[in-house]
């Protein structure tokens, strides 16, 4: 089979309008809970000397300087974001996500620093504002009264989360790749793991001192170094192959883990993209089968 | 719904492919595209960072980001400092951006004045990361009615 064939069966292998709509109602959801106490509006007190745009903020004249109007912005995307799960006024409710996504989540990323923990879920939002999402399982659907959509099956309904999937495993590839361009193989040796834990006890707030503990081993360190490469490269070709991508992603989300626990460093928004794996049409057939069956 | 649905979900795809791999290969950032760089570089075994005391009547505490600086976080406020430091004018700016964290601070007691110090530690197995710094020195500082002064 030549490479067109194959790239056409990766992208638009038909799918059904329940995946891609579960995909929908699991990812607004999540992303609702999990930036459901952010709040952007302390960024109006912060001086203007801080002020360092990055991507489209530069086409701001200055930080944002009005707490009432961010105010409102942030219930309007959380609003946004619960609607769009639900499938109301859908094409308008995820354009908004999208949009509003991308200017609350990217402005604190403007002070400094970008903190690379928000740039999938914004990603996402873009990929699904863009897609069919809401052509099943929506409020608009009930509404209308038309529920023919249900078993509809349509190459419509693969790219989107297919789109997404690949982005977030490049997120992980980048990542690694980036370790051996800047640190070469000498990022994976137990010295520079261990200087990495031990620095960060004093440059962030972990919740353990797992850091403090675990560099006392230096086969421990060693082991971890070479390990946190080899896991964020697989992501690339986990992308082709299914039995490796199972075994990437539970890799990927204990080095989260780990991270988080030795690190301080909690990269929660990241389980939105975890979730994109799992077999959600089957989860719900087999809820909705066993309701029947009660 | 666009007219030709395959090319245009072809050109999605292909669009957010290209930036993704442009940015990946050149290690530039645009976000919400990235390169990932955090923790890649070689890290020695003697740490250097900046960290900001509070000055009260009992002497020198130590401040940290989130806890005080509220909305910054610890890492994003010290690379933004390190940025302004070296940046053209870095005396100056610095010295505005401890006014104005001074004053954040203040939200919750005032401080007679903020000192920003670089501050290192050598790093061996057994820290714990409560240890005082091995060295501290002296970047910049406001008073109080630096800080009044400058609101």
């Amino acid at each position: 089979m030549n490479l067109r064939a194959n790239s056409h069966r990766y992208w638009f292998t038909p799918e059904t309008a329940e995946q891609l709509a579960l995909v929908r109602v699991v990812s607004y959801g999540l992303l609702f809970a999990i930036y459901l106490p952010l709040d952007d509006r302390g960024w109006t007190q912060v001086s203007p000397v801080f002020w360092m745009p990055i991507s489209l903020f530069h086409m701001l004249p200055g930080p944002p300087r009005d707490p009432a109007l961010i105010g409102v912005l942030q219930i309007l995307w959380k609003a946004s974001l619960l609607a769009s799960a639900i499938g109301f006024v859908s094409r308008l409710s995820m354009v908004t996500a999208a949009a509003l996504g991308y200017f609350l989540l990217g402005l604190p990323d403007c002070f400094g620093k970008i903190h690379h923990l928000d740039g999938f879920p914004v990603l996402l939002l873009c990929i699904l504002a863009l897609s069919r999402a809401a052509d099943a399982l929506s409020v608009d659907r009930a509404l209308r009264g038309d529920r023919a959509m249900r078993t509809n099956v349509s190459w419509d309904y693969r790219w989107p989360v297919r789109l997404a999937q690949t982005l977030f495993l490049l997120v992980f590839f980048a990542a690694g790749y980036a370790k051996l361009r800047n640190g070469g193989l000498a990022w994976m040796t137990a010295a520079n793991m261990r200087s990495i834990w031990l620095g960060e006890l004093f440059t962030h707030t972990p919740p353990t001192r797992l850091g403090s503990f675990l560099a006392q081993s230096k086969w421990l360190t060693q082991f971890a170094a070479v390990a946190t490469v080899i896991v964020e490269l697989s992501a690339l070709p986990a992308l082709f192959a299914r039995r490796l991508r199972v075994l990437t992603l539970v890799g990927l989300l204990g080095l989260q883990t780990c991270i988080a626990l030795m690190l301080g460093v909690y990269f929660t928004p990241h389980l939105v993209g975890y979730a994109l794996f799992l077999p959600w049409e089957g989860y719900y057939t087999k809820l909705f089968r066993s309701r029947i069956l009660i | 719904m666009p007219k030709h649905p395959l090319r245009f979900a072809s050109l999605a795809i292909a669009g957010f492919l290209a930036i993704t791999g442009f940015d990946i290969a050149t290690g530039l950032e645009h976000w919400p595209f990235g390169s990932y760089p955090m923790y890649s570089t070689i890290y020695p075994e003697q740490i250097s960072w900046l960290r900001l005391y509070g000055v009260t009547d009992r002497g020198e505490i130590p401040l940290r980001g989130e806890r005080d600086f509220a909305p910054f976080d610890e890492a994003r406020l010290i690379v933004a400092l390190q940025r302004l430091q070296s940046a053209p004018g870095g005396n100056q700016k610095l010295d505005d951006a401890l006014r104005n964290l001074m004053r954040l601070y203040n939200r919750r007691r005032p401080l007679r004045a903020l000192r920003l110090y670089s501050v290192s530690w050598a790093l061996r197995p057994g820290l714990q990361g409560s240890e005082p710094p091995a060295n501290r020195t002296l970047i910049a500082q406001v008073a109080a009615d630096d800080a009044e002064a400058g609101r």
